[in-house]
């Protein structure tokens, strides 16, 4: 049974696959990345290795306070980056047929799997591998090579 | 060269005896017939004895004759020429009896003089005496006018010195219901002061217990303070408990991860893993709840603290005040105090006061006796001014009396004739 981790970018609650994730770490010290974009705040050190960290709540466009936020780090199969969100909620397990069709529309458009009801609360299923994509083609129109 | 009447005789005698002796011896040797001879020797003896005797006679008749002209004259009290007798070769006792006349006419002269002037001056001196008897009289009469108006001021007198009198002795009863007034003003103001006494004890009884509760409100502060001090120690303590439940929720979370990648091998470590963060989630709840309560304790502490204050500074302004009521009775007191010295002062004056009008009521008995006495004596004066004016009335008669004696001897002298008449 599928599990999905619920966590916060500003007031809007998301969700993200728990097989995608590798870890959750406290908000470190970040190092600054120079010539990065905006949605970049910086990179951390993550074992040993250097991850850049991907505000999310920018990228997606839910404006919030990243400060004390949580940082939520990608599995590495999939792919070496980090997503700053503003607070983490719980995992839950995933009952497929809550799941309703997602909304085609606004800024979620092509990173939303699908959006689920729970305890009265409107979630958002991101699909990992489409954000990493809809990021790519973010770069590659913005003219940066900087993706992973 | 004095020759006495007697000798005078003598040698008239014997100038004519010697004429005849002296003839007796002529005669012949002329030629003249014998019978004649006798006859012309008697003859011519005759005729000398009558030249003789004639020149005496008139010599001696004319000095008496002056003489009983000067003694007329003195009878009839012409003093103004003395006797003059004709100048002699020979003076006898008719000059000595002149100069005994002169010496006569001057001691009378000098007498009636004396008398005249004496006359005169017992005249003027009656005169003066008379005026003077006047004056005295007039006098005498205005010492009557002066007297019995000192006895109408007498009576005067006596009846204000009675008004006084009466006066004095109201005075006295005023003074005494003063110095009663006085003494009971003295008690209340002792009674005042004791009042006043006690309320300052009061007052500083209070003051006292004040300021105890003061340091007691002060401590409590400083306990308060310290007891904040360790509550926030304790948030401290429930931070850290805080961030290691946060931290502990994290690692459950990714236990939880790990054991969902683990699959089906990892569904007891997942339950683990819950349970784990379900009590991380409880500590945090309860050190969230320890937080609520310590900043509501934070709250209520600073609300004790600043009633405190405000308790404090209420106790402050009750101190002043307590001060200010304080000072107050001190004051009342002083003053009570300074209101008995004054009211003893005043009862000891009032005594005096007393005395002095009892001082003055003797006195103006006295007055009283001295008053009616001055009109005994004014009275007496009175009489004696009356027997003074009748001995004076006396006088002025005696001086006039006085005044026809000296008239009357004057009178008496005029008819002396001292100096020789003009014209």
């Amino acid at each position: 049974m599928e599990q999905v981790l619920i966590f916060r970018l500003g007031e809007e609650l998301c969700a993200l696959d728990v097989a995608h994730i590798q870890e959750v770490i406290e908000s470190p010290h970040y190092h600054y990345i120079p010539l990065a974009p905006a949605v970049f705040p910086g990179a951390i050190n993550f074992h040993g290795s250097i991850l850049p960290v991907l505000d999310l709540g920018a990228c997606l466009g839910f404006a919030g306070d990243q400060q004390n936020g949580r940082i939520i780090v990608l599995a590495a199969s999939l792919c070496r980056l980090a997503l700053a969100v503003t607070a983490i909620q719980r995992i839950v397990p995933l009952d497929a047929d809550a799941l309703l069709s997602s909304r085609e529309d606004g800024r979620l458009a092509g990173c939303s799997r699908a959006v689920f009801s729970l305890d009265g609360e409107m979630i958002n299923l991101l699909d990992a591998a489409q954000l990493l994509a809809s990021l790519e083609m973010t770069e590659m129109g913005s003219g940066g090579d900087h993706g992973a | 060269m004095r020759v006495e009447i007697t000798y005078k005789f003598v040698a008239g005698f014997i100038i004519v005896v010697g004429s005849v002796v002296f003839l007796n011896l002529l005669v012949p040797s002329l030629g003249i017939p014998e019978e004649m001879q006798q006859l012309v020797a008697v003859a011519c003896a005759i005729l000398v004895g009558l030249v003789l005797g004639w020149f005496f006679s008139r010599a001696f008749t004319a000095n008496i004759r002056h003489l009983r002209e000067a003694a007329e004259r003195l009878s009839h009290g012409d003093l103004s020429e003395p006797v003059r007798l004709a100048r002699s070769s020979f003076p006898d006792e008719t000059a000595d009896l002149a100069a005994s006349l002169n010496l006569v006419v001057e001691s009378l002269r000098e007498l009636v003089g004396t008398i005249r002037a004496s006359a005169v001056r017992a005249a003027e001196s009656a005169h003066g005496l008379s005026a003077t008897s006047e004056e005295m009289t007039a006098s005498s009469q205005e010492v009557a006018n002066t007297v019995e108006q000192i006895s109408r001021g007498a009576e005067t007198q006596a009846e204000m010195v009675e008004k006084s009198s009466r006066l004095i002795r109201e005075m006295a009863v005023s003074i005494d219901l003063i110095a009663a007034s006085a003494k009971k003003l003295s008690a209340s103001a002792s009674d005042t002061a004791r009042t006043a006494q006690r309320g300052g004890e009061i007052a500083r009884n209070s003051m006292a217990k004040m300021k105890q509760v003061l340091g007691d409100v002060e401590r409590n502060g400083e306990q308060i303070v310290s007891f904040g001090t360790q509550v926030q120690k304790i948030g401290k303590i429930v931070e850290v408990i805080t961030g290691i439940a946060q931290k502990t929720n994290l690692l459950a979370l990714n236990a939880t991860i790990e054991a969902a990648r683990a699959g089906e091998y990892g569904r007891g470590f997942a339950v683990v893993a819950e349970e784990i963060r379900k009590l991380a989630d409880s500590s945090s709840d309860s050190a969230g709840e320890i937080s609520r309560l310590i900043e509501s304790i934070r709250e209520e502490s600073q609300k004790v603290q600043s009633s405190m204050q405000a308790s404090i500074r209420e106790m402050d302004s009750e101190r002043a005040a307590l001060d200010t009521t304080s000072s107050a009775f001190e004051e009342i007191i002083q003053t009570a105090v300074a209101t008995q010295t004054k009211a003893t002062s005043i009862a000891e004056l009032s005594q005096n006061q007393a005395e002095g009008a009892t001082g003055m009521v003797a006195a103006i008995d006295e007055i009283s006796r001295v008053v009616s006495d001055n009109a005994a004596a004014t009275q007496e004066v009175s009489a004696a001014t009356e027997e003074q004016s009748a001995s004076m009335e006396e006088m002025a008669r005696s001086a006039q009396d006085l005044s026809a004696l000296a008239e009357q001897l004057l009178e008496a002298v005029r008819r002396f004739q001292l100096a020789p008449e003009k014209g």
